[in-house]
């Protein structure tokens, strides 16, 4: 872990006050997180658990009330910090009467882009969304899933080392979801970072190098996916319940004859680690 | 990564939008048709003129339009669009580009004020048209009457028109600054109108505390005076029919007026949303 980081968090808290009396809620708990180049990193957890929050002061858009965080080794709240960042919010909302290539061109514009160069990244990142037959269409008109792919254009219209989606595929249709998947591999196979917030944990788990759950402010957990979780998951079941069957198989005179090694899904991981529901106030 | 600085483009950028977003308010229609035909309607109200001449009952009148019309328009449209931004969340995604808060908020007074001035030519512009055709049908029929019908100037009418346009500036920076701490847009728009009409009142906070022997009330008074914008000051119709040296200087006083509460509301604005949580 050398070098500098996408987004490192260092004990990051937010406290938000409510009401006359200022009652205070922690959305964020001391939260040290560390983002490396070129991943793609899950963020999860229930609503309500900080993760938007958390997004936000990444994004400089909220201010922390202790810790700091760094994009790529700047701290958040410098302009110059979002000058490599890209970020589609969840339920995204654009202005209406533009069309989506001037919605894209205008996003471009405040990013620094002109002219040829302003030209042929709207084109690329229109055509990388699939909207080209639509691009022309007033984003009133968009679907909701048109809309989230409208988003994921402008939030990378200006080629950010580092792209935070916050629930790209929310709304979309399975032919959507396969192309913003597409699009995101892509990204990642360029070298870029991409921090994913979703709920859809089958999406995550096909995406992610990395992930984090957060729950009532706190991280959770904090583990790479693929072969370490698949290996941690079949051990717990050898350790706990595999020993334990046969024996009981055994007694009652019967045989284990064979043993099937079952990939763990992350949804089976990520459940009994977080209460069904609850009711925390979310800013 | 090198620093970003502030950036005019990215202000007329925003700016821009924000005008194409503002003209297509059902609001801006509501009240430019209003206004334009209250000014067409002007003459139809000429009876009652209390005792002032034809022509500057109207020119009053139009330009009374204007000022109801402007300031609904001006306080409407500022919060409206300041909080369409933040409850669409579109200025999420706006501010998490390389973009300034005072960017923001320059190009969101910009894009204001674009409309207004819109509204304010187009109103001048047809009630110095209206009150043309009225002048010539009246020297027409009454010949006897030419000089009191020729002393309506244009360019006094185009100075009251500009007058009104500058107070309208300042009452965007001031809602806009109501807008940057409130938490919804009835609010800001309610408290902003409330705000106009001390800005319309301040002669008698001066008069009050010129007068009364209350070292209370005279602080309070002197301090409202101090803070808020006389916008008494802007209504130049005064000087509708004596235009020249005279009325050039207090345009130019009113540019400088007008040049100073707007910089400090805007600044003040610019500090107070610098602090919101978005």
């Amino acid at each position: 872990m050398n070098g500098v980081a996408a987004i490192e968090a260092r004990g990051l808290t937010k406290d938000f006050s409510f009401g006359l009396r200022g009652v205070n809620i922690r959305a964020v708990d001391q939260l040290s997180l560390r983002i490396e180049v070129g991943q793609i990193f899950g963020l999860l957890g229930p609503n309500g658990s900080g993760k938007s929050t958390t997004i936000k002061m990444a994004l400089g858009l909220l201010e922390s009330t202790q810790g700091s965080c760094r994009i790529f080794g700047v701290p958040s709240c410098e302009v110059r910090a979002r000058c490599q960042v890209g970020y589609l919010p969840e339920s995204p909302h654009f202005h209406r009467f533009l069309s989506g290539r001037e919605l894209v061109a205008f996003y471009g514009r405040l990013c620094g882009l002109r002219g040829e160069e302003l030209r042929r990244r709207v084109d690329e990142v229109i055509a990388g969304v699939g909207l080209e037959a639509a691009a022309g269409r007033r984003v009133g008109t968009y679907s909701r899933g048109m809309l989230q792919r409208i988003g994921v254009a402008q939030a990378i219209v200006h080629d950010p080392r580092l792209v935070i989606l916050d629930e790209p595929m929310a709304g979309i249709d399975p032919v959507g979801v396969a192309e913003i998947t597409a699009l995101i591999q892509q990204l990642k196979a360029r070298g870029k970072t991409i921090v994913l917030v979703a709920h859809e944990l089958t999406q995550v788990e096909a995406l992610c190098d990395r992930i984090a759950i957060l729950d009532r402010g706190r991280l959770v957990v904090e583990r790479d996916l693929g072969a370490e979780f698949t290996a941690l998951e079949v051990s717990q079941l050898s350790a706990e319940h595999v020993a334990e069957l046969q024996a009981w198989l055994e007694a009652r005179g019967g045989v284990l004859t064979t043993r099937r090694v079952v990939r763990s899904r992350l949804e089976e991981f990520f459940s009994p680690r977080i209460p069904a529901t609850r009711e925390t106030p979310s800013p | 990564m090198t620093a970003v600085p502030f950036s005019l483009r990215r202000v007329w950028l925003i700016a821009c939008v924000t005008a194409l977003e503002a003209a297509r308010q059902r609001v801006f229609h509501l009240v430019l048709v209003l206004a334009m035909g209250l000014v067409l309607g002007a003459h139809a109200f000429r009876e009652f003129n209390f005792g002032a001449s034809e022509l500057k009952f109207m020119a009053d009148f139009g330009f009374g339009a204007l000022t109801v019309f402007g300031s609904v328009l001006t306080i409407v449209a500022t919060a409206q669009l300041f909080f369409g931004e933040l409850e669409h969340r579109t200025a999420l995604t706006l501010l998490a580009k390389p973009v300034w808060r005072a960017e923001f908020i320059l190009g969101k007074i910009g894009g204001v004020m674009a409309v207004v001035t819109v509204f304010c030519a187009l109103v001048t512009l047809l009630l110095l048209g209206t009150l043309y055709f009225r002048q010539q049908t009246l020297l027409a029929e009454h010949p006897e009457l030419s000089e009191s019908a020729r002393a309506l100037d244009p360019m006094a009418i185009i100075a009251v028109g500009v007058a009104h346009w500058l107070k309208f500036g300042v009452l965007a920076a001031l809602t806009l600054l109501i807008a940057s701490f409130a938490r919804t847009s009835l609010y800001a728009v309610i408290v902003g109108f409330v705000m106009l009409l001390i800005c319309h009142l301040h002669p008698l906070a001066r008069l009050a505390s010129a007068r009364t022997d209350s070292w209370l009330l005279r602080g309070v008074a002197g301090m409202v005076s101090l803070i808020f914008p006389d916008f008494q000051l802007f209504d130049l119709s005064a000087s509708i029919d004596s235009v020249g040296a005279a009325g050039a200087a207090s345009l130019i006083r009113l540019v400088a007026y007008a040049g100073l509460y707007f910089s400090v509301l805007g600044s003040l604005a610019v500090y107070s949303f610098n602090r919101r949580e978005l």
